[in-house]
């Protein structure tokens, strides 16, 4: 007999077998009750609105997307999935917010901003203007924003490394993002003296777009998509055209471009997926391999807490940045429980989050608090950004700590 | 990525048998398709509570004797029950050391007491939780069942129901206040973990406290259900000293409170012992060659496969999908090795409910050393450990957190004696 | 006790309901006894299919002519049970053409409306169905629930003061010379016999009918005919499909509420083994394999489970061979017949007929006890279908949607009745289908549940995804509140809840069905420490 050998479909949501475990892993459901918790936003409500489209409910905004149910369940659901899929699919098609476009739109409002980077950092650091953009655009007066370099890193690039980095003879693309381009081009730099030092020079791609992460999270889907097709189509040059792997420093740009194209945006990308890793895999990897290896300096011991965020726990990939951080002489790893520190990207500065996120994180800071830590590290710019909020400590990318103590 | 021992399959199996590898200091890394089944634990863990022909068992070690005698296929039976012996007497260290506080003994059986007021015999019972020495000798005679408002995975009517055939007085307290009414307003969220959350916050504890020490007048003990010290490990004791009256928890419904704790603890020892533990990855395939597994390959992880000398197939029965069954098969997915089950699917089950069903009692295949069977070959350094492994039933037997445990630390032993 | 009425039911299927509400909207009291919970046997147990008689349109143009009447009527008397999906008749390459003319001309004759698609519009309208389609037509099937029909008849025939006892089984009737007066019945839950009588007993047991006539020494020869049919775990259709060719095994799939259903095999069972319905392996491949080919994806889509109902057949009065079979509607006065007073007999027929049957044999009543009122039944809506679902809908505030709209699905303009004052009210008891403790209260307290298998034919708690391995526990604990009997019994309900869902799960329990019911064993048996009591007393 040769019937039903195979019950995995695209129902996946049909693998759920109410086992209620997602629930416990759920930050969002644990704080906020307006959020339905992913077992009833994620399969449950599925396969209600697959018997009406009405059955719909709009509190699946609510949702981090963090994954962390889909990392819990012992079935296989891709749950994060179902719930932004049906957003997609179901939500509010045309209905944006002004706040919302300007947050998910980085790349436009980075281009804006770095010009007038002294100006924009100052301003956004008023009270006035943080009171305002609360009361007119719903940002929460709370949050501090991050600050915008002066120039971005495609500008450094061109200006000062393009000629050199494309005299190595070998060679990899680099997925800068636009928390590297506009507000910290320092990790891209570093990123280029670690590589270089590997042997290989960085180059940039043709034209590189935000990834769309922010657009996806705040139903902007049409741009998201034509943004992660301009992406792939320059992925696909570096990748078969010129023989390049493409690293990325984001752990979440990095999982955007792997997974979500694919899982959210119908955006096929097998023939290049493979290619495109996070910078922190590429170096093990070559390490590894006993082809390339670092000579460090002398420096103080430090104590470093890693924090795996959403995104990185989701690909499982921060076994290679903490590998990384255990290379570096003088440098003692902790890591810490793997939680999400409630910034969620975009998510975070909204005005009706904030509460939730900061409730999210607190288990987070605690013990973050207690560690004893000097330093906390970790491949997201956004939990950067939560954790030096939310804390007293300073948060740097795993990289940058590498760089910082190479020879 | 290389390892001396790849364990797949997160579960109580897997988690004991990376600790005592690790303990070793053995290079170990476990690999597990999401949380395991230990989320829905009783809090209790079962050696044996009946023989296969449903008599009843008090001295589970005797019981193993005998099993070893009657029913050769037995993975007891294969282990060999003086070994066996030897696995149950340190279990409970290995327990108690990753910060699960268990007590009991394997020659002696105690009961648990059920969500539902039931008596069931069972090995060792984490502390606080309720347990008899015998079915219905309960250590109260007039007891109060607190429940939190609109909770529905706890039903003191239940409990009082057999408590009562007992000649036990109980009644009932409801607790709510506004961080109880909050999580409420979601309408399916209501769950243990989220009330355990709660219940992390002193003043929340306080008040469960004082709603104890204004019932405790009327009884000799309060029974309260698995809600509380989700993120904190000294809930219960600091309940305790805070009301005078003896205090005793039950288990609820899924999501089990003792049971995420002790998944919790499980992998915090074993990273503490400098063991990797990758979640919410599955293991897809291996590379073979001349009789031994050279690596696997997972969905994470991709072109980096995880290598090692030695592994581990501690993935479950059919729930976390270590067996999968088809309409005429059942199949073990990542080695495709040889399993134990009836060809007929009719055999399969019976369609009352309750009863011993064979599909329970299917694995895969093994040798004596519990290495697993491919194309009725061993493969050398491949082993098999829990509810993968065929010929009991887990269930009725009561038996399948000592099969997980003590075949871990079988194939642990094999592991660390191999070279 | 007054144990005196005008007209005395056996049977509280769909029909035996219709009757009910036909009697006492005519002012005519009525008992209905039910042996077991209402909508049990074959009302319970078939397709939930709002035949637009099409199926029947080139094989026997009477019932296809019934069938669109009653269609038509159901839409507009039990809105709330109905959806009005229309439905599609394929052919398939293998099928060929011809068949589609005479197909489309014997429904004109019959007065159902049809479609001629181009199978590229076929597939438009419906991405499930099969894309080799060759052909297509559109006609006005649809589905029905046959549990919330039922139920809705004897709320209304309740509130016209008929008195309904379900779990009263007739054991006797009671005779007078050459008439029955009344009935002798054993009530299950009393656990204590008690009779009844009236003018007219009305037998209306469905395929149990045989037996029930021979209690008075009245032969009706029934056919027990099994037909299995199997539940998916989602909607996969949206609109009914059938195979445009003679009705054959498995050809129709019918998106009813949140699943969709494949049925139906046919075999022909004795009667000693009507109450014993086993599903073989065979028939769930039968089911499959032509499921299959009206809708490709039923292949990777998870089986929630398998059932089967038995067909009153009935043979000709005039063929005692059996061979002649009538699928209409059957209606038998025994004093003609056989010489016997005061004694009816109505079956045959589908549920789709169920209110004419009903008219037809309240006709029948009217004349034997002299009463002259006519039929109202086709033209005063069910309770929960006199509102539209946007009217009942405005009048619901507080509940999250998906919960609000379950509960108008289930229960029309009823569900305002639920209380959803507060957040407990409104807590979950099924999670898969959406029931909340308001609404499990407002069913035991108003459509007579006696227990959760009962529960579960009101509300749809247990019919989801995990087939009540969440849900059972929790509506247990709701009914064993009410007092230490109570929770006695719950407890005792869980074990023959499980057991019954189990019965549907086992014959296709593989993939994530087995994972499923591994799940709910732990969680039941090990866990909780259930075990089945029953069994020591049942089994030698």
């Amino acid at each position: 007999m040769n019937i039903q050998q195979n019950t995995v479909s695209e129902n996946n949501f049909e693998q759920c077998i109410k086992c209620t475990i997602c629930t416990v892993y759920c930050p969002v459901a644990a704080v906020n009750p307006d959020y339905p918790g992913p077992k009833q936003a994620g399969p449950d409500g599925e396969r209600l609105r697959l018997k009406r489209p009405d059955f719909f409910d709009s509190a699946l905004k609510y949702c981090m997307n963090c994954k962390r149910c889909e990392v819990a369940c012992p079935s296989n659901v891709r749950i994060g999935d179902i719930i932004q899929s049906a957003r997609i699919k179901y939500g509010p098609k045309r209905n944006t917010s002004l706040r919302n476009y300007v947050l998910a739109n980085t790349d436009l409002v980075g281009s804006l901003a770095t010009p007038f980077a002294p100006i924009v950092n100052t301003a956004v650091a008023l009270k006035p203007v943080r009171f305002m953009m609360d009361k007119v655009m719903a940002i929460d007066h709370r949050r501090i924003f991050p600050k915008y370099a002066h120039g971005t890193f495609t500008s450094w690039y061109k200006k000062h490394a393009a000629e050199a980095q494309a005299a190595f003879p070998k060679q990899v693309s680099y997925f800068h993002g636009c928390y590297v381009n506009y507000n910290n081009p320092q990790l891209g730099k570093d990123l280029i003296r670690i590589m270089n030092a590997a042997g290989y020079g960085v180059r940039l791609l043709d034209k590189e777009k935000c990834c769309g992460v922010a657009l996806i999270s705040n139903g902007l889907y049409n741009q998201a998509k034509r943004q992660a097709e301009n992406n792939l189509a320059s992925i696909r040059t570096a990748v078969n055209g010129n023989d390049m792997d493409v690293i990325a420093t984001s752990s979440t740009c990095t999982f955007t471009i792997r997974d979500e194209y694919p899982h959210l945006l119908s955006l096929k990308n097998d023939d290049v997926r493979d290619r495109v890793e996070l910078a922190t895999r590429y170096l093990y990897r070559l390490i590894q391999s006993g082809k390339v290896s670092f000579k460090f300096k002398e420096a103080e011991p430090i104590r470093v807490a890693y924090h795996t965020p959403c995104h990185m726990e989701k690909m499982g990939w921060s076994y290679y940045s903490i590998e990384l951080l255990r290379m570096i002489p003088g440098v003692e790893v902790t890591v810490l429980d793997s939680q999400c520190c409630g910034i969620a990207g975009t998510y975070g500065f909204k005005k009706e989050n904030y509460r939730t996120s900061q409730d999210v994180g607190e288990p987070l800071f605690r013990q973050i608090e207690a560690s004893g830590a000097d330093l906390v590290a970790t491949d997201c710019e956004t939990c950067k950004w939560q954790i030096e909020m939310s804390t007293t400590k300073r948060c740097e990318h795993p990289l940058t700590l590498f760089a910082s103590r190479l020879v | 990525m290389k390892f001396d021992t790849v364990i797949i399959g997160g579960g109580l199996a897997g988690m004991a048998c990376g600790i005592r590898i690790a303990e070793a200091g053995r290079s170990c890394a476990i690999v597990s398709q999401g949380q395991s089944a230990i989320h829905f634990s009783s809090g209790s863990f079962d050696l044996l509570g009946r023989m296969p022909d449903g008599t009843e068992v008090s001295d589970p070690i005797a019981g193993i004797a005998e099993l070893e005698r009657i029913v050769p296929q037995h993975p007891y039976a294969v282990i060999g029950s003086e070994r066996c012996c030897g696995y149950a007497q340190r279990v409970p260290e290995l327990l108690r050391t990753a910060g699960i506080p268990v007590s009991g003994d394997c020659r002696k059986n105690h009961y648990r007491v059920t969500p539902m007021g039931k008596s069931k015999a069972t090995w060792l019972t984490i502390e606080g939780y309720l347990t008899e020495q015998e079915p219905g000798k309960l250590p109260f005679e007039k007891v109060c069942i607190v429940n939190v408002e609109g909770f529905l995975d706890f039903y003191p009517e239940f409990i009082a129901e057999e408590f009562r055939k007992y000649g036990v007085v109980c009644c009932f307290e409801t607790i709510n206040f506004p961080d109880l009414e909050h999580i409420r307003k979601n309408p399916s969220e209501m769950r243990s973990a989220n009330i355990a959350r709660v219940f992390d916050h002193e003043k929340n504890l306080e008040a469960l406290a004082g709603k104890i020490r204004k019932v405790a007048p009327e009884c000799d003990a309060v029974i309260v259900p698995a809600i509380i010290g989700i993120n904190r490990n000294d809930s219960f004791e600091v309940l305790k000293s805070k009301v005078k009256v003896p205090l005793y928890l039950l288990p609820t419904l899924p999501p089990s409170i003792p049971g995420i704790r002790a998944q919790q603890a499980l992998q915090h020892r074993f990273r503490s012992l400098g063991g990797e533990y990758f979640l919410g990855d599955t293991v897809l395939s291996a590379d073979l060659e001349s009789g031994r597994v050279k690596q696997v390959y997972t969905v994470n992880h991709g072109n980096m496969p995880f290598e090692a000398d030695n592994f581990v197939l501690a993935t479950g029965s059919f729930f976390s999908e270590g067996l999968v069954a088809t309409p005429d098969r059942v199949k073990e997915p990542v080695f495709g090795a040889d399993t134990v089950y009836a060809s007929s699917r009719t055999e399969w089950y019976t369609l009352r409910f309750f009863d011993k069903q064979n599909y329970q009692a299917f694995g895969v295949k093994t040798d004596s050393a519990l290495r697993v069977v491919k194309e009725g070959k061993s493969i050398d350094n491949l082993y098999c450990a829990g509810a993968g492994l065929p010929g009991f039933h887990p269930v009725q037997e009561g038996c399948g957190a000592g099969i997980s445990l003590l075949s871990a630390l079988y194939v642990a032993d094999q592991i660390l004696n191999s070279k | 006790m007054n144990n005196t009425y005008d007209v005395i039911i056996i049977g509280g299927g769909a029909t035996g309901a219709g009757i009910a509400r036909d009697c006492s909207l005519r002012g005519i009291r009525a008992l209905l006894l039910e042996r077991s919970d209402i909508a049990t046997g074959a009302t319970g147990r078939n397709h939930g299919l709002l035949h637009s008689g099409a199926r029947y349109a080139v094989t026997d143009h009477e019932s296809a002519e019934e069938c669109i009447r009653e269609n038509m009527i159901l839409r507009r008397i039990a809105a709330h049970c109905v959806e009005e999906t229309d439905g599609l008749f394929i052919t398939l390459p293998e099928d060929g053409l011809d068949y589609q003319a005479l197909f489309v001309e014997s429904c004109g004759k019959a007065g159902i409306r049809t479609e001629i698609l181009d199978p590229e519009e076929a597939k438009r309208l419906e991405p499930s169905v099969n894309p080799s389609l060759i052909g297509a037509v559109r006609v006005p099937d649809g589905a029905v629930d046959p549990f919330r029909l039922t139920s809705s008849n004897i709320l209304d025939a309740k509130a016209h003061g008929a008195e309904v006892r379900t779990y009263t089984e007739v054991t006797e009737l009671i005779r007078e010379q050459n008439r029955i007066i009344g009935v002798q019945a054993y009530d299950h839950r009393a656990k204590e016999e008690r009779k009844f009588y009236a003018q007219v007993v009305v037998n209306a047991g469905g395929i149990w009918g045989h037996g029930i006539a021979a209690k008075a020494g009245i032969t009706v020869n029934m056919l027990p005919a099994k037909g299995a049919l199997l539940i998916f775990g989602h909607r996969v259709n949206k609109m009914v499909l059938n195979r445009c060719r003679k009705p054959a095994d498995a050809d129709i799939l019918v998106p009813g509420d949140t699943i969709s259903l494949i049925g139906t095999t046919s075999s022909k069972v004795p009667y000693d083994q009507i109450d014993n319905m086993i599903i073989t392996p065979e028939e769930v491949d039968i089911l499959l394999r032509e499921g299959e080919k009206l809708s490709p994806q039923l292949a990777s889509t998870r089986i929630l489970r398998a059932y089967a109902g038995v067909r009153p057949l009935v043979a000709s009065d005039d063929d005692p061979s059996g061979r002649t079979v009538s699928r209409g509607i059957v209606l038998l006065d025994h004093a003609q017949r056989d010489g016997m007073e005061g004694f009816i007999t109505i079956t045959g027929g589908k549920l789709m007929t169920y209110r004419l049957m009903a008219e037809w044999a309240t006709d029948l009543i009217c004349k034997k006890i002299g009463v002259n009122e006519v039929c109202r039944t086709a033209e005063i809506p069910l309770p929960g279908s006199v509102e539209s679902e946007k009217e009942v809908e405005r009048k619901m505030h507080g509940k999250p949607i998906a919960q609000k709209r379950s509960s108008i699905a289930r229960h029309g303009a009823l569900a305002t009745e639920i209380d959803s004052r507060d957040s407990i009210k409104n807590s979950l008891v099924c999670e898969c289908e959406e029931v909340s403790i308001g609404e499990v209260e407002y069913a035991m307290k108003n459509l007579s549940v006696n227990n959760l298998v009962d529960l579960r034919r009101r509300t749809r708690i247990g019919m989801g995804t995990c087939q009540g391995e969440l849900c059972a526990c929790r509506a247990a604990g709701l009914m064993g509140k009410r007092s230490p009997i109570c929770a006695k019994k719950a407890k005792e309900d869980i074990v023959s809840f499980l057991n019954e869902r189990w019965k549907g799960m086992a014959p296709i329990a593989w993939g994530d069905t087995l994972r499923e019911s591994e799940y709910t064993t732990w969680v039941y048996e090990s866990v909780c420490g259930l075990s089945d009591e029953t069994e020591k007393t049942s089994m030698p």
